[in-house]
């Protein structure tokens, strides 16, 4: 089973994503980031092949651990999961910097994991 | 189910892949070029020039046209010039991935109306607001969308009462907030009543029963609904050409109103005695 990383600061996020990710039989959650720089550190630790990370988070934000994550991580699938998606120059920056997907906030099970399968 | 653009949507059903996407946005930026470059490319203008031009947007609050025309460096005719061959130049993503081939022209076609119709949703719909403001229409919007979100995240029925001007917000049990910045700034904030709330909980935890689930968590889902809208409201402003960021929620227990500030409620009517409010707070 492929390992994900999920990357939120809401707690109510990362249950859904969890939830998700546990019941599709396909992928194992290896853990819980709150912002850019706990996902920096578990990316380390728990070498994930996913992370699906927020953009709009306090501390380090996800464009910028996605900057950091593109360098120092070339095998890590990044996909971006946020209610900013829609913001042309936000969604462009993050396909800019590496990451393979955008999921859009509300997001549909079956939505995320085609995504996720598909990486 | 979401406010998105052309090339979003693209990749998110799976039709483009992320990196074909990228070779497509290359392709705009290397083909659409700014006035400047425009300028310099026509031979109208030299880089000194517009660097010149740039320093001095720093001291004066003008487009970059406007002011090459002030100072000189451009004659209204020439700069009508470069805009209409920026125009006549000027290739849309839909366009730029068909040429770097990532699709064809009749799946753009079949994919254009497909996001035509998924957008369809988040087409605004008629708010009044009892007062004259800067960009009524993103208050408008805001308020509209906020609407829209109830039903489709929360799948409530409700029915949203006539919007005010006010001094004061009545208590109710929560406040979640989240700042705008950029173009405007204002706080938007969603009031809940303590049903509303595991209501809301219920719904975004996609659970039968909230009822073992601690505070913060509870609190948790309805900053998350605020983050949805805001995310939202954020992305279509950026379709009416308005920068609005975002900061992350929080969450309040009261509320004191700035007096320079316009305060508008919209009352949201769910039932059954909860009550939910839509609160901007307007700078001015």
């Amino acid at each position: 089973m492929k390992k994900v990383l999920v990357v939120d600061d809401s707690l109510s996020v990362a249950r859904q994503l969890e939830k998700i990710i546990a019941e599709s039989g396909d992928f194992t959650c290896v853990g819980h980031a709150k912002n850019g720089a706990e996902a920096i550190k578990m990316n380390h630790s728990e070498d994930p092949e996913i992370i699906c990370m927020d953009m709009n988070m306090p501390g380090m934000d996800g464009l910028t651990a996605l900057r950091t994550l593109s360098v120092m991580d070339k095998e890590v699938k990044v996909v971006m999961v946020t209610s900013l998606g829609g913001v042309g120059d936000k969604f462009t920056e993050a396909i800019k910097l590496g990451a393979k997907n955008v999921i859009s906030k509300p997001f549909e099970t079956d939505n995320v994991l085609r995504i996720l399968r598909e990486l | 189910m979401a406010v998105k653009f052309f090339g979003q949507f693209l990749v998110e059903n799976g039709v483009v892949t992320s990196d074909k996407l990228l070779d497509a946005i290359n392709l705009q930026e290397k083909n659409n070029l700014k006035l400047g470059e425009m300028a310099l490319s026509m031979g109208l203008l030299t880089e000194a020039d517009i660097q010149r031009a740039h320093n001095a947007q720093m001291s004066k609050d003008m487009k970059l046209g406007d002011l090459l025309v002030e100072m000189g460096f451009l004659s209204l005719t020439q700069l009508n010039d470069i805009i209409t061959r920026q125009k006549n130049t000027h290739i849309y993503i839909g366009e730029a991935l068909v040429q770097v081939g990532a699709i064809t022209a009749e799946e753009l076609q079949k994919q254009l109306d497909a996001f035509k119709a998924d957008q369809a949703q988040y087409v605004s719909n008629g708010i009044e607001l009892p007062v004259s403001l800067p960009n009524s229409k993103i208050w408008e919007m805001t308020a509209d969308l906020t609407f829209k979100m109830v039903t489709r995240v929360l799948d409530l029925q409700f029915r949203p009462g006539r919007c005010e001007l006010v001094k004061t917000v009545a208590p109710n049990f929560m406040l979640a907030a989240m700042d705008f910045s950029g173009d405007v700034n204002a706080r938007y904030l969603i009031s809940v009543s303590e049903g509303l709330q595991k209501t809301i909980a219920k719904a975004i935890l996609s659970e039968e029963s909230v009822d073992k689930e601690p505070v913060e968590v509870l609190e948790d889902t309805v900053m998350e609904f605020v983050n949805v809208v805001c995310g939202n409201v954020a992305a279509k402003a950026s379709q009416m050409g308005v920068i609005m960021n975002i900061n992350p929620p929080e969450v309040l227990h009261g509320l004191q109103i700035d007096e320079e500030d316009t305060a508008l409620v919209f009352p949201i009517h769910i039932g059954d005695g909860d009550k939910m409010e839509l609160i901007l707070l307007i700078k001015n």
